[in-house]
């Protein structure tokens, strides 16, 4: 079949591009050459805050793999794509532990998370955790497409006060980190995210304008990377890192405005509505519209990884929308208060709901041979276990998805306990094309995802 | 920090091997160190002969002065020298002996009732000090401390909007749609954790672009008058509306909330007033036969309209009247009826019960405010047939472009009695605001926005040299990089003005300019000019930083914002550092409106009042606790610290000062007689009930769980945020609470007594819990209360060193004593808000010296920001070697 070029594709089609994309569009970005390799592996994390209760969590089975068929209360919910995900057991995220530097679990966790690594005791001062495995990932892929990342939340970060026992907010407000001491904090408008996705809706609509003011962004740009490029001369210390960081953003945007113009891939049209640019107070609401653009930014293969943080470690929110009007945070200090732990089963029950959700958009969306969720490594999961005793071992993991065939699921998996999760992030990277030898306190890579 | 509540036997949990008791007081077991850390004893280099020479030189001095105080009986400052005369301790742990350095390099001791040391005793000890640990005294001095080096800060997103206000006149908040800004230290100006990501900086390239636009051609705003938004308030406390232009929820049915506009002009305003009758549903009855209107029945219904209101100029005077035809005399009611037969009443029966409702109750008035300013009135009586949810009153407004307050009301349900059972005096109206829509702009301003004077300060249009260009950019560059340009980044932007100005006009090639401007590191990062190390100049050769930085230091402490005309005058004079020219500088910044800054953003951080965003009492058990009430709370503690800044008060009355500000509903929800109505006003207090900010409710609120009070949380909320002295968080691994049976008749106080019996708890809770006790007479959403339950309350407590604290006068006694401790703590934080990094250790000697200005000073909050303006971490940096 011939290549077509994308823009062909939108000229055929008028305004509207159809989805899912057609088969002969691959490889647009992309660079492989066998046929059975051109659909991209895409992947995600969905991380909920606060642990979960995991008696009514984990399957049964002993060590190895077991499959996956009588599910407990809360992962119940996952009964319908039983075949579709792993359960994984025996994970533990060291990083998190107090290792010498006292409390702050909350604060910890999330930031070692996906970098597996123990972050440095700070409220602010040379703050310090690793680069994260998604954004391994991006760095690597990055180019082949618009955005190497999108980090999404369902959340605002914690504004001023204190966050967790000397440890700076930046800590828990981000999953991804592009460096040990960039943060990614995560986009919670959803219109934001479409904008990025699918152009600003208000924009110059004359195409003549529309140009001359892209030219004039060049220029823009060029300015500020003289001034920019003179201040670092100037500075030393930590400024000059911050400098760096900037030259970085400016950098990035610069490659992504080359990179369309010598793909001449003109902006998408939006296969959705543009979102209200409120953002819904109805959590529902909020993370299913943030999940509609995660898929469609896979769809539309503008994106291959995306990180959403649902809830930020040590969340205060409430749900009404289930009749919670307690803090999430303060009921997972439960101390054996049964009312208590029973409001947590139901914000658990509650979130899980939203990641089968994902699973469902992911499902009917044809992608080659099979679904995008057959293309897709999904993770869902949290950095604690029990919320109550902060326990960061036996954590719980959903891996959904098939990774283009190299991944088998169906089953439950119980590895030895105090298997550093950073052991999974190794096999997903190896799943994304990325071999990486070593991420923060993995030990190898975890065995028996893809045995038949 | 040592405060004197602080537990004797507490520490043996931390098990610190061999170190002596009161070392491991002072090294931080409870006193937080300034970087907010634990600290362990480092091992120091303690020789045989060192420990001879301490034997020696240092023993009789401690044996003979300091064991006077510190010694096991009185244990002053938790400090016991006894062990080392017994040769019980041992020497290793620096931090502290550096502790007794500072002292005595600072001469806070021996206190001054002792007297002096003589000077030979104190050189010895000074000496085997440095030598031991490898301490310099220098180091405590606050003529030689290090100042320290803060990180170039990135505008967090208050003060970007505020730059991009002062700058350009563009009132728009681009940055409320950044990421939240990390923090440290408690706030969120601190240079570290201000990072930028990639989204970050997309969104500073939108921004430039909007902003650059507004400045110079005025913000975008449709061509022809529309519905330009929809506000619509919760229907109620737990309302979760997907999505829209949601406004808080108000049990007296009040809509209010605050709207851009884009342009002066005059807007339309429409709103529906309806009721809850009968279950509390919604009556609206608007159906499209409704809207279509048969013959409308005047002086039916909600009545005949008032007489149309004289309208005021709202906004501070730059609105006007509008006389057009729907302006003020406005008929919502009556219009939406079909005439015609139907079943029921005849029309004198009809007209007779309609009558006899309407005289059942007093007409409820309901007022229209703009900014506070009244706009539209109308007397809005009893309606057997609730007309009035049919159909719209209608207001136009000559407005300026900007931010404006609304607020549609009925200011006489502020004074009813209780808001849940008899919002509508009748018990039956239950008013309420459904929505209002803006419609607008009708006759927008032709004239250029309000910043276009600021950009273009020379030429007129059509008349621009390139000397006027060059002026403008110069001005510009000047002003949003806080500095004069070099030649270098003035020729880029000039490059870019004759670039574009061969394709568009001259204002377009200005706009695009500034676009670069908002774009440049210069702009976005407040980066102070390096001075490297050299041979001549170690690192620990500070320099005073220039008057320009000076200025950007002032402003963005003081007003979150660019430094004004006045102070870069000041600067380019390179006269700001002077002493007289500083202080005149900061006493008038202080008294500029920008000044409400330091409630925005230092007092909201430093009380943790923003987490009232996201953390609300419970709605089930706190009915009357709407969010209008919420943010009444909010805004007398924010009123309250105005006070305090504005009147130049003593800092110490935020422990106690007997006075606040509140409105009908708070004032009634507080018990304080005599205060009607919506508007907040000053209110003189006794003392008993309430003072202070501890008594206050939002504070009292944000330190409970939703449904019920935590005398912890209240305890560890006064400790941290009051005295600086918070308890280390629970141990590692913490064991789960094993509550002993003690049933559902238990008592909180109970509980926590069984709590504090296990030892390991009781070393912190021995602190926080009786502090908490003291507040039990306010519930978890601030209300005063004297039973829980069924339980008696009992608001009596004692401290580990046995004083006892009653209630919360008794609490506020005791914060008085440590009113040291409190100064202290209360200049740390708006020390570190106001460098923009946390304290070290090396700014200790100088934070010493601002509390003690501040104390010199009476306690004025002025005093204490001239203190922090004085020192030197304020006006010096050190060096960097640059690469």
């Amino acid at each position: 079949m011939t290549k077509l070029s994308r823009r062909t594709v939108l000229r055929g089609l008028g305004a509207t591009v159809a989805l899912p994309f057609l088969d002969a569009m691959y490889p647009v970005f992309a660079a492989q050459a066998v046929k059975t390799a051109l659909r991209p592996t895409r992947m995600a994390f969905l991380y909920v805050p606060n642990g979960i209760v995991m008696e009514d969590w984990t399957p049964a089975g002993g060590l190895g793999a077991t499959p996956l068929v009588e599910l407990p209360r809360i992962s119940s919910a996952l009964a319908p794509y039983r075949h579709d995900v792993m359960m994984l057991t025996g994970l533990t995220s060291n990083g998190g532990r107090a290792l010498g530097d006292g409390a702050g679990d909350h604060g910890r966790a999330g930031a070692a998370y996906l970098t597996g690594v123990h972050p440095k005791k700070t409220s602010g001062k040379d703050i310090q955790a690793g680069i994260s495995m998604d954004q391994i990932a991006a760095q690597h892929l990055e180019g082949k497409t618009k955005f190497a990342s999108l980090e999404l939340g369902c959340e605002e970060g914690i504004q001023g006060g204190n966050c967790d026992n000397g440890y700076s907010c930046a800590y828990s407000n981000s999953l991804a980190w592009r460096s040990p001491t960039s943060p990614m904090p995560p986009e919670v408008r959803p219109r934001a995210v479409f904008e990025r996705l699918f152009g600003v809706v208000d924009d110059e609509p004359d195409p003549k304008r529309r140009q001359r003011l892209q030219s004039y962004q060049r220029s823009v740009l060029d300015v500020v990377l003289g001034d920019a490029q003179s201040l670092k001369s100037t500075l030393g210390g930590t400024d000059r890192q911050k400098v760096d960081e900037y030259l970085f953003a400016i950098r990035d945007i610069e490659k992504r405005i080359q990179q369309a113009e010598r793909n001449h891939v003109p902006q998408m049209k939006a296969p959705m509505e543009a979102p209200s640019s409120s953002v819904p107070t109805d959590f529902t609401e909020h993370s299913r519209l943030m999940l509609d653009l995660l898929t469609l930014a896979f769809q539309t293969d503008q994106t291959r990884i995306v990180t959403v943080l649902m809830g930020i470690e040590q969340s205060p929110r409430n749900y009404p929308e289930i009749g919670i009007t307690e803090g999430h945070h303060g009921l997972t200090h439960h101390q054996g208060d049964k009312a208590k732990i029973e409001k947590v089963r139901l914000i658990n029950e509650y979130h899980i709901k939203q990641f089968t959700y994902l699973l469902d958009k992911l499902t009917a969306i044809k992608d080659g041979d099979g679904t995008l969720l057959d293309n897709s490594m999904i993770v869902y999961g949290s950095a604690l276990a029990d919320g109550n005793a902060h326990q960061h071992d036996n954590l719980p993991t959903v891996l959904a998805g098939r990774a283009g065939g190299r991944l088998k699921p169906g089953r439950h998996i119980r590895y030895a306990n105090e298997t550093p999760i950073a052991n999974l992030y190794l096999s997903m990277l190896d799943r994304m094309g990325v071999p990486v030898d070593r991420l923060g306190d993995s030990s190898g890579r975890l065995e028996g995802l893809s045995d038949v | 920090m040592t405060i004197g509540l602080l537990p004797r036997g507490g520490l043996a949990r931390r098990k610190l091997p061999g170190a002596l008791v009161a070392a491991a007081a002072l090294a931080g077991a409870y006193v937080v160190t300034l970087s907010g850390q634990i600290t362990a004893p480092p091992t120091a280099a303690v020789t045989a002969a060192s420990t001879d020479e301490f034997k020696q030189q240092v023993l009789p001095i401690l044996s003979e002065t300091c064991m006077t105080c510190h010694n096991g009986q009185e244990y002053a400052g938790q400090l016991n020298f006894e062990p080392f005369l017994q040769a019980r301790a041992d020497l290793r742990g620096s931090d502290l002996w550096s502790k007794v350095l500072e002292k005595l390099v600072t001469g806070e001791m021996p206190p001054a009732t002792m007297g002096p040391l003589p000077a030979e005793q104190t050189a010895a000890m000074i000496g085997w000090i440095e030598r031991t640990y490898g301490l310099s005294a220098r180091t405590y001095d606050p003529a030689t401390a290090d100042p320290g080096r803060v990180t170039a800060r990135r505008l967090n997103r208050v003060e970007y909007n505020n730059t991009i206000r002062d700058l350009l006149g563009v009132t728009l908040k681009p940055a409320d749609e950044f990421p939240v800004d990390d923090s440290g230290y408690g706030f969120d100006n601190i240079g570290d954790v201000l990072t930028i990501s990639p989204m970050l900086m997309e969104k500073y390239m939108r921004a430039a672009r909007t902003v650059s636009k507004a400045a110079v051609f005025g913000e975008a705003y449709p061509s022809k008058p529309t519905l330009l938004i929809k506000l619509q308030p919760k229907k109620d406390q737990d309302d979760l509306p997907a999505s829209g232009n949601v406004l808080p929820f108000s049990i007296r049915g009040a809509l209010y909330g605050t709207y851009h506009f884009p342009v002066d002009g005059e807007y339309e305003f429409r709103w529906r007033y309806v009721n809850l009758r009968g279950g509390e549903v919604v009556v609206s009855n608007d159906t499209p036969a409704g809207r279509a209107g048969g013959a409308a029945r005047p002086g039916r219904g909600a009545g005949a309209p008032s007489a149309p209101q004289p309208v005021p100029n709202a906004a501070a005077g730059a609105a006007a009247a509008v006389p057009a035809p729907t302006a003020g005399a406005v008929a919502p009611a009556g219009r939406g009826r079909i005439s015609g037969p139907r079943p029921g009443p005849t029309a004198d029966e009809q007209k007779a019960r309609d009558e006899r409702a309407r005289r059942a109750v007093g007409p409820e008035l309901m007022v229209f405010t703009l900014d506070g300013q009244k706009i539209y009135d109308f007397a809005v009586e009893g309606n057997n047939d609730y007309d009035y949810s049919r159909g719209e009153s209608i207001a136009r407004v000559k407005l300026t472009a900007g931010d404006h307050a609304l607020r549609i009301s009925w200011p006489g349900l502020a004074d009813i009695e209780d808001a849940t059972s008899q919002y509508g005096r009748d018990g039956r109206r239950k008013l309420y605001v459904d929505y209002l829509d803006i419609h607008g702009p009708f006759t927008p301003s032709k004239q250029p926005p309000a910043g276009f004077e600021k950009i273009f300060v020379c030429g007129a249009p059509g008349k621009y040299s390139d000397a006027c260009a060059r002026q403008i950019v110069e001005h510009l560059a000047l002003r949003a990089y806080r500095r004069p340009p070099t030649s270098q980044e003035l020729q880029r932007l000039l490059t870019i003005v004759r670039n574009v100005r061969k394709l568009d006009s001259f204002e377009e090639a200005i706009r695009v300019a500034i676009e670069a401007v908002l774009m440049s590191p210069n702009f976005l990062f407040r980066a102070e000019q390096d001075q490297p190390v050299t041979a001549d100049a170690a690192a620990s050769t500070p320099y005073r930083i220039s008057d320009y930085e000076l200025a950007s230091r002032l402003s963005y402490f003081l007003w979150s914002s660019m430094p004004d005309d006045a102070l870069f005058l000041a600067a380019k004079a390179g006269r700001l550092h002077e002493k007289a020219v500083l202080a005149a500088e900061t006493s008038r910044m202080l008294g500029d409106p920008r000044a409400a800054s330091l409630v925005d953003n230092f007092g909201e951080q430093w009380l943790n009042l923003r987490l009232m965003d996201r953390k609300k009492p419970d709605t089930l058990k706190f009915r009357a606790v709407d969010d209008e009430l919420l943010d009444a709370m909010r805004t007398e503690t924010r009123m309250f610290l105005t006070a305090i800044i504005r009147e130049n008060r003593s800092v110490l009355d935020l422990i106690d000062g007997k006075f606040t500000f509140a409105n009908g509903p708070l004032a009634r929800y507080y018990g304080i007689p005599g205060v009607q109505g919506e508007d907040f006003r000053r209110v003189a207090l006794d003392g008993q009930q309430r003072s202070g900010l501890v008594t206050q409710a939002s504070i009292l609120s944000i330190s409970s769980y939703a449904t019920r009070t935590s005398p912890v949380l209240r305890g560890k909320w006064v400790l941290d945020n009051l005295l600086g002295a918070g308890p280390p968080p629970p141990p590692d691994g913490i064991p789960a609470l094993v509550t002993k049976d003690l049933g559902t008749a238990a008592s909180m106080r109970q509980r926590l007594e069984q709590h504090r019996a296990d030892p390991t708890c009781g070393a912190c809770h021995n602190q926080m819990d009786p502090i908490g006790f003291s507040l039990e007479n306010y519930d978890a959403a601030g209300a005063w209360r004297l039973k829980d339950g069924n339980f008696d309350i009992d608001s009596s407590g004692t401290l580990p060193n046995g004083q006892q604290i009653n209630g919360a006068s008794g609490l506020k006694v005791t914060l008085r004593r440590l009113s040291g401790a409190f100064a202290g703590h209360f200049a740390d934080r708006l020390m570190t808000y106001a460098l923009g990094r946390g304290l070290e250790r090396s700014d200790r000697p100088a934070l010493q010296q601002v509390t003690r200005d501040l104390a010199a000073g009476d306690y004025t909050f002025s005093s204490l920001v001239t203190a922090i303006v004085n020192s030197r971490p304020f006006q010096m940096r050190s060096r960097a070697t640059i690469p």
